[in-house]
């Protein structure tokens, strides 16, 4: 984990996805650190004094690619008082604190990965999706469930992938549509890719639920790599 | 009882840090000098009225431990290398003591340095080069250096690698890079560790690229006679972010948890990880995966390292100078003094003035530096000499590679002076005018005055 560095940031633009899910894109006051596809930041919405204690914050996947640090979005989806105080209060134009960077849920591109996103999960890998190159050898498989099909936040940068990058692949999982997202149902292009690492984000209950079932189809744990959170 | 409170305290804050800057000028504005009384140093402060205001800045945020001045100061010091990691920590002896002992770190697996592994060294240096090793339960390996830059004789490397060999720890002596191409090919020929001991040399350069980022793990000091000075202080630098992370534990008393200090769940799985045999959920911030150490700095320190580091460039080009002019002064007397030299590839940022008195000089080491002192010219040995000769190295367990005839002449003939920026056109006068005294014939009989007699012996 780099040196974290504390920067104050201007809401540079807001995105309403609908059912109360956003796209914040924060400018930082001054160069925001390096960081690695699938680390987090924490925001703050009250104002930080340097030298004082850090305020209240949450911790949010940094969506943004890493080569592109003079704007940095999050995706969030409204579930508390935190997340309920976020829809109210930014606008294009308020100021934020924010921290960065932080965790070690980054996605070894050098392997064939399999990556299982739940609604916002799938903030933890669209830094990694940004920097995916036509060229790379190993293969990319996403598995990406979201309740409705107009939950899918980040389905153009999906589908700009899966142009770009002929060792990427898809599937895409409504619950109106499809039924939960699982690893039976991907499993024919699971077997395809060689010695995998898996990588899920998304809600604790589908964490629970696909680590299980990657257990029962005899993947190790080791090789399965959770973004949990409390 | 004090509680922190808005108020006035923020024009209060701008009046204090006012004065400040007038006592600065009125305490310390005087830089003149009397040859016939003044010491020249071979180091010390240099600072300005912003190190006085970042320190009393720091003092009034009473945050104390690490705070915005640390993280600025880190962050500081990672751009200045261009890597991802720079810790503060309270000396760059810890610096070292937390470097060499993140490498015994079960996380790096297979590559885990293991008590009996080996670690090729040198002799002729700071104790807190090899103290670590030993500390560790490693095994030191020492090779013999060259007298042209005081650093390990590349040539002799290969042939002190053994099955055993893990790692190598070298310093950039005085603030001349050590071969790096060498030491770099032998790195990758036998997956070697290698630890920059960087303490000396802040701002040297090699083939143009800073020394400190060749290494897995490179080290800085602050103490005063260095580069920059915060004080009592040091840094441990890495692009390795797994070994930052090592480092940060090893430093913070070996605990799992980052958070800076004052802070709670930054990863947001504070009660929601199994370690161990602990029960599952238990308090991360008191998680320890490392037998560690508390050897973090405070914020004041860093405070003053902020102003400092703004310097950096500037102290740099007055060592390069004022080593410049100390080797044109003394050039004359190359017949008797063995005098600095750089190798190729080599931009040293250069810590001091090193001599060594060659051997058929006609006169001593002793008798020079003695002559040197009489007259407030202060001079230092190249610190050990040879390690291996002192008391607390002398029965640990060692494997010495070849004969270590260079390292004991060092300890012998071998002393310098300062190039510190701190030295102005004057006194680097008055300590060439000294050397050309003394290589004319005069001794510390004839010349010593002022208080010299009772810190000539």
């Amino acid at each position: 984990m780099a040196v974290v560095r504390r920067i104050p940031c201007v809401v540079e633009a807001l995105e309403d996805h609908g059912e109360h899910v956003y796209t914040v894109h924060l400018r930082p006051g001054v160069q925001a650190p390096r960081f690695k596809p699938g680390q987090f930041l924490h925001l703050a919405l009250d104002p930080y004094e340097p030298g004082g204690f850090w305020p209240d914050s949450r911790v949010f996947s940094i969506a943004s690619p890493p080569e592109a640090r003079e704007l940095l979005a999050v995706t969030y989806a409204v579930k508390g008082d935190f997340t309920g105080r976020m829809e109210r209060e930014l606008r294009v134009g308020t100021s934020v604190w924010v921290k960065l960077p932080y965790g070690d849920f980054v996605v070894d591109g050098a392997n064939d990965v399999v990556l299982f996103a739940g609604g916002t999960g799938v903030t933890a890998f669209t830094a990694f999706l940004h920097s995916l190159v036509s060229g790379a050898e190993s293969r990319v498989l996403l598995c990406y469930g979201a309740r409705r099909a107009e939950l899918f936040v980040y389905q153009p940068l999906v589908e700009d992938c899966a142009r770009r990058a002929p060792s990427f692949e898809a599937r895409l999982f409504t619950e109106d549509r499809d039924g939960r997202l699982s690893v039976e149902a991907v499993w024919d292009s699971v077997t395809r890719l060689h010695a995998p690492i898996f990588y899920l984000s998304g809600p604790p209950s589908m964490l629970s639920a696909i680590s299980a079932e990657l257990c029962d189809h005899g993947v190790p744990p080791e090789v399965v790599k959770t973004d949990a959170w409390e | 009882m004090a509680a922190e409170r808005g108020g006035d305290s923020v024009s209060t804050r701008t009046e204090i840090l006012a004065l400040v800057r007038r006592y600065y000028a009125e305490k310390f504005g005087d830089r003149s000098f009397d040859a016939a009384t003044d010491p020249v140093r071979y180091a010390g402060r240099v600072f300005g009225a912003e190190e006085l205001c970042n320190l009393v800045d720091a003092s009034l945020d009473f945050y104390l431990t690490a705070g915005r001045f640390t993280e600025q100061f880190e962050a500081g010091i990672a751009d200045y290398f261009g890597v991802s990691d720079a810790l503060f920590v309270n000396s760059g002896s810890s610096a070292n003591l937390v470097a060499l002992t993140a490498l015994t770190s079960p996380r790096l697996g297979e590559r885990q340095l293991r008590p009996g592994d080996e670690v090729l060294t040198v002799a002729a240096g700071f104790p807190s080069t090899v103290a670590p090793i030993v500390q560790n339960g490693l095994v030191p390996v020492f090779v013999d250096v060259r007298l042209s830059d005081y650093n390990v004789d590349s040539a002799l490397l290969e042939a002190a690698v053994s099955p055993r060999t893990k790692a190598i720890m070298l310093a950039h002596t005085l603030g001349v890079p050590f071969d790096l191409d060498a030491v770099m090919e032998l790195v990758e020929k036998h997956g070697l560790w290698l630890i920059e001991d960087n303490c000396d040399a802040l701002g040297s350069r090699y083939r143009g690229t800073l020394t400190g980022t060749f290494g897995h793990l490179s080290t800085l000091s602050f103490y005063p006679a260095h580069h920059i000075t915060t004080g009592e202080g040091g840094s441990v630098v890495t692009d390795d972010e797994e070994l930052a992370r090592i480092a940060r534990s090893v430093r913070d008393w070996g605990r799992d948890c980052y958070c800076a200090g004052g802070e709670n769940d930054t990863c947001g799985k504070r009660f929601a990880q199994q370690f161990g045999s602990l029960p599952y959920g238990y308090d991360h911030k008191y998680v320890y995966s490392h037998l560690g150490y508390n050897l973090k700095a405070t914020d004041m320190q860093a405070a003053i390292g902020c102003a400092q580091l703004e310097r950096l460039g500037d102290f740099t080009a007055a060592r390069k100078a004022n080593h410049a002019t100390l080797l044109e002064a003394l050039r004359p007397f190359e017949d008797r003094l063995l005098l600095p030299s750089a190798p190729a590839n080599a931009d040293p940022s250069w810590f001091c003035f090193v001599v060594t008195v060659c051997a058929d000089a006609g006169f001593s080491r002793n008798e020079l530096t003695r002559f040197l002192e009489a007259n407030r010219v202060e001079t230092r040995n190249l610190f050990s000499g040879n390690l291996l000769r002192h008391p607390a190295f002398e029965h640990i367990e060692r494997r010495v590679a070849g004969e270590l005839t260079n390292t004991d002449a060092i300890m012998e003939r071998t002393f310098f002076v300062g190039v510190y920026p701190g030295l102005d056109e004057p006194r680097l006068e008055h300590m060439a005018e000294v050397f050309v005294r003394f290589m004319n014939g005069e001794r510390a009989d004839d010349g010593a005055s002022g208080a010299s007699s009772s810190r000539a012996g």
